[in-house]
C-alpha cells in the first residue's frame, strides 16, 4: 500500500559527505617552514587519482594544506585565495600570516552547521622573520604549534613527531638540552620518513610527496642543497623564497 | 564502544640481533575511567618465551590461565619445552576454537627459538615473534608486532625507529620510546609500561617510569 | 566509486537494497515535510541510470566511450540513449548516474555556449578545462543545497595543443588523470586501462587506443549486469571531437557451457 510507506519512509538520505584519504603534515623551523602532503586521491578502496595537489601557494609566505573531503577542501582553498586577493587589492599588500590564521578560523567557523569536512594547516612566516604552524579542525577551532599531522594516517604520524620534533619522552644528555629548532635538512629527512612509514602502513598514502618549504628573508637555506627533485617557485627575488620538493612514494 | 576498549591497553614485541623484546602498558580502565596502574599484559611462558594479551580484562586472565595450563599438559606429554613456533599455533588454534564466541584479545608472542644443533643442545637462538587476531590468525613478522588500542600508533612509530639487527641495549630504547610515545597519544592507554628484553642466556626486565595522564 | 547509481551519495550499507532493486520497490518517501516545503521535489534517487564511462589520453588526444543502455532499476528499459555528449568546438562530456539529471545538464551547457560563444562573440571559446570547473562548480552547488544532480561525469578534451580529461560527481568531487572510469568501470576497466595506458600516453595510435576501449568495454559488458555491448565512441583531437555511431561488439559466450549458474543448466 502506497499509503502505508508514507508513515515508514525508508529514509536513506543524501549524504553531502565523503572522505578522499591522504595526509598533510607541517613543521616550522626558526626561520623556515615545511609543509607537506600526499598526493594520492581515494574513495573507499579506489584510488581515484594518483596526482591530486593537497598543498597550496596562498601568498609569498603562506602555504596551505587541506585535506578530508576533497570537493570541500578545493572549494575552500578556491574561497581563502579569493578573500587574500580582494585583501591585496584593499591594501596594496599580502595579509600576514597571522592574519591569514584568523581569517581561515572565520571562514571555518562561518559553516557551522554545514561544516566544510576538512583539516587545515596553514605554514609560513610570521611579520617577525619566525616559521610558523596554524592547525585547524573543520569548524574553525585552532592553534600556533611547531609541528602538526592531519588527515588519514594522522594517528600514525603525530606521535612520532613528538618524538623527534618535540623530543617527548626523551631525556637530553646531561649538562645539554634539546633544541628549540631544528635545522632544515633534519625536518626535511623526517618529513619523508614520516611519509614513507605511513605510505607502508596505510592504505589511502603513497603515490607521490610534496614537501613546500618556506624560507624567512635572510634565511641561508641550509640544508637544501643537492636535495633531489628541488625547484625553486619564488622568482623575483623577494624577500621569502619558497621551494618545492616532489618525490615518488610507493603505489601499492 | 568496541569491547576492545572497555578495558584499554597496548602490546608491542621487536626483533633485534639474537634477542627481542616485548613492552606493554600498565593501564586497566573502564571506559574512560583509570582503574589500576600495575595491570601487566604480558606473562612468561617459558624462559626463552612471552605472551602479551591486550584486551578484555577478563579474558586476559581467563587465556592467562589457559595457557598456562595447555602448556604445563604439553611439557608434561612432550617431556620438552614448547618452542615458540608450536606455542603460537597453540594461540591460533585456542582461540580458533571459540571462532563464533570469541575471546576479546589480540595476543602477541615473542621469544627465542632453539636452532637444533649436532650436539643437541641448542648453542643458537633465533628470534621469533608473531601476533594474532582474536579468533587467530597468524601474523608472523619479522621487524615487529603491535596490538591493543593504539596499535596504529604503534605502527606509525615503529614503522619510523625500528631498524634491523639491533643490540639489546639499543633494542630496549627503541621499542622503550615506541611505546612511550605511542601511548601517549592514546587515552586508552599508557600509565607507565614495562619491557621485558630476551637474550639467550637472560632476560631484562624493566618498568618504564611514563606519563601519568 | 560504486557502480550502483542508488548508493551514490550515500553511507555505504550492504544491507539496504542488496539486490538493487531501486527504484521498482519501496522508495523514499518524498512528500512534503513542513509546511514550506510543499512542491518542492529533490533528487534523492536516481530513477533512469546509465553505467560506466571510460576514457584515457592517447597520443592525439582523449578517447572516450560509453554505453548506450539507460537502465529503470534492473530492467534493461532504453537501449538507444547517448551518454556522450559535444559541448562547444573542444569538449565532449561523458555521464553515468540520472540519465534525466544529465539531460538537464546537456541543457545547461546548450546555455552555456550560446551565452558565452554566440552571445558574446568576442573570440573567446569554452575549452574543456574551463566546461569542467563549470561543472564542478554546479555539482558543488547542488550538493551544497543537498538537491544534487545524480551523475558521475567524465569531461574529455583538446584545446591549445593540450589534452584535458577530468571526472566531476555528484558530490562536487574532481580530478584528473591520464586513465578514468566511472561506476562499475572503475573496479573493472580501469586496472586494464592502466595497465595499457599509463606511460604510454604519448605512444598510443588512434587504432592501439581503439583496441584497448574496445577491449575494456567487452570486459565490462561480460561482468556489468546494467552493460550493453551497443556502445559508442568519442575522439576529441587537434581535428575536433567527433562521436561515433553506436557499434555492437562482438562477444563470445560458448564458455558459460561449462560453467555452473553461468549458462542456461537445470543443475
Amino acid at each position: 500500500m502506497p499509503g502505508e510507506m508514507a508513515h515508514h519512509p525508508q529514509q536513506r538520505q543524501f549524504n553531502p559527505y565523503s572522505e578522499n584519504g591522504g595526509t598533510i603534515l607541517a613543521i616550522a623551523g626558526r626561520d623556515f617552514a615545511v609543509i607537506a602532503g600526499d598526493t594520492r586521491q581515494t574513495e573507499g578502496y579506489s584510488i581515484q587519482t594518483r596526482y591530486a595537489p593537497k598543498v597550496f601557494t596562498l601568498t609569498d609566505k603562506a602555504v596551505l594544506a587541506v585535506n578530508g573531503f576533497a570537493a570541500d577542501g578545493n572549494m575552500f582553498v578556491k574561497k581563502v585565495k579569493q578573500r587574500l586577493e580582494w585583501y591585496r587589492h584593499a591594501h596594496a599588500k599580502d595579509m600576514p600570516l597571522r592574519a591569514i590564521a584568523r581569517l581561515i578560523q572565520t571562514m571555518l567557523y562561518a559553516q557551522r552547521f554545514f561544516p566544510y569536512y576538512v583539516y587545515n594547516i596553514l605554514g609560513g612566516i610570521e611579520d617577525d622573520g619566525t616559521g610558523a604552524v596554524y592547525s585547524f579542525d573543520p569548524v574553525g577551532s585552532y592553534e600556533r604549534e611547531a609541528c602538526r599531522a592531519a588527515g588519514a594516517a594522522s594517528s600514525l604520524v603525530q606521535p612520532f613527531l613528538d618524538n623527534q620534533i618535540y623530543f617527548k619522552n626523551q631525556k637530553a644528555a646531561p649538562g645539554s638540552a634539546h633544541p628549540t629548532h631544528l635545522p632544515l635538512s633534519t625536518v626535511i629527512a623526517l618529513v619523508t620518513d614520516s611519509f614513507t612509514s605511513a605510505t607502508e602502513r596505510h592504505i589511502e598514502v603513497g603515490d607521490g610527496l610534496e614537501m613546500y618549504i618556506v624560507l624567512a628573508s635572510g634565511s641561508s637555506g641550509q640544508g637544501l642543497e643537492g636535495v633531489k627533485g628541488l625547484r625553486e617557485l619564488s622568482t623575483k627575488g623577494e624577500a621569502e623564497r619558497v621551494f618545492v620538493i616532489r618525490r615518488d612514494l610507493k603505489k601499492d | 564502544m568496541s569491547i576492545m576498549e572497555i578495558n584499554g591497553g597496548s602490546v608491542i614485541a621487536m626483533v633485534g640481533k639474537e634477542c627481542v623484546a616485548i613492552a606493554c602498558d600498565l593501564r586497566l580502565g573502564n571506559q574512560a575511567l583509570t582503574i589500576a596502574t600495575n595491570f601487566e599484559k604480558i606473562f612468561p611462558v617459558t624462559d626463552r618465551l612471552y605472551l602479551g594479551l591486550p584486551g578484555l580484562a577478563t579474558d586476559v586472565a581467563t587465556l592467562r590461565e589457559r595457557f598456562r595450563f595447555r602448556v604445563n599438559m604439553y611439557t608434561i606429554k612432550e617431556e620438552r619445552e614448547i618452542t615458540p613456533e608450536t606455542f603460537a599455533r597453540l594461540v591460533s588454534s585456542t582461540l580458533y576454537e571459540k571462532r563464533f564466541g570469541p575471546y576479546f584479545v589480540e595476543p602477541v608472542i615473542a621469544g627465542l627459538s632453539p636452532v637444533p644443533s649436532a650436539s643437541g643442545k641448542p648453542e643458537k637462538w633465533e628470534p621469533f615473534i608473531a601476533a594474532t587476531d582474536l579468533i587467530g590468525c597468524l601474523n608472523f613478522a619479522k621487524d615487529f608486532v603491535v596490538a591493543g588500542t593504539s596499535s596504529d600508533k604503534l605502527f606509525g612509530v615503529a614503522e619510523g625507529l625500528w631498524e634491523p639487527d639491533l643490540e639489546w641495549e639499543d633494542l630496549f630504547e627503541t621499542i622503550s620510546q615506541t611505546l612511550m610515545n605511542a601511548v601517549d597519544r592514546d587515552a586508552f592507554s599508557g600509565w607507565g609500561g614495562i619491557v621485558h628484553i630476551i637474550t639467550p642466556d637472560k632476560v631484562i626486565t624493566r618498568t618504564l617510569k611514563a606519563r601519568m595522564d | 566509486m560504486d557502480h550502483f547509481p542508488t548508493n551514490w551519495g550515500r553511507p555505504r550499507n550492504e544491507k539496504h537494497d542488496a539486490y538493487n532493486t531501486y527504484p521498482l520497490h519501496d522508495r523514499p518517501y518524498n512528500g512534503p515535510k513542513d509546511s514550506f516545503a510543499e512542491g518542492v521535489q529533490r533528487t534523492q534517487q536516481p530513477i533512469v541510470t546509465g553505467t560506466s564511462v571510460l576514457a584515457f589520453k592517447y597520443k592525439d588526444g582523449i578517447m572516450m566511450a560509453a554505453d548506450n543502455l539507460a537502465s529503470y532499476g534492473s530492467l534493461a528499459r532504453f537501449k538507444d540513449i547517448q551518454r556522450l555528449h559535444p559541448v562547444g568546438s573542444y569538449t565532449v562530456i561523458g555521464a553515468g548516474g540520472d540519465m534525466s539529471d544529465f539531460q538537464y545538464i546537456q541543457g545547461m551547457l546548450e546555455d552555456l555556449i550560446i551565452e558565452e560563444e554566440n552571445t558574446a562573440a568576442d573570440g573567446h571559446k569554452l575549452g574543456p578545462a574551463e566546461i569542467h570547473e563549470y561543472l564542478s562548480l554546479v555539482m558543488y552547488q547542488r550538493r551544497s543545497k543537498l538537491n544534487p544532480l545524480w551523475n558521475s561525469l567524465l569531461v574529455g578534451g583538446f584545446k591549445d595543443g593540450q589534452r584535458f580529461l577530468a571526472y566531476v560527481d555528484l558530490l562536487g568531487t574532481t580530478y584528473t588523470s591520464s586513465t578514468i572510469a566511472t561506476g562499475y568501470g572503475a573496479y573493472i576497466a580501469q586496472p586494464l586501462l592502466r595497465k595499457a595506458v599509463e606511460g604510454k600516453e604519448d605512444l598510443l595510435t588512434e587504432e592501439q587506443a581503439r583496441e584497448i576501449m574496445e577491449q575494456s568495454l567487452r570486459v565490462l559488458f561480460y561482468r556489468d549486469a546494467r552493460s550493453l555491448n551497443k556502445f559508442q565512441i568519442a575522439t576529441i583531437t587537434a581535428a575536433g571531437a567527433t562521436i561515433s555511431e553506436s557499434r555492437t561488439l562482438k562477444t563470445e559466450w560458448a564458455f558459460a557451457e561449462g560453467i555452473r549458474g553461468y549458462g542456461a543448466q537445470v543443475q
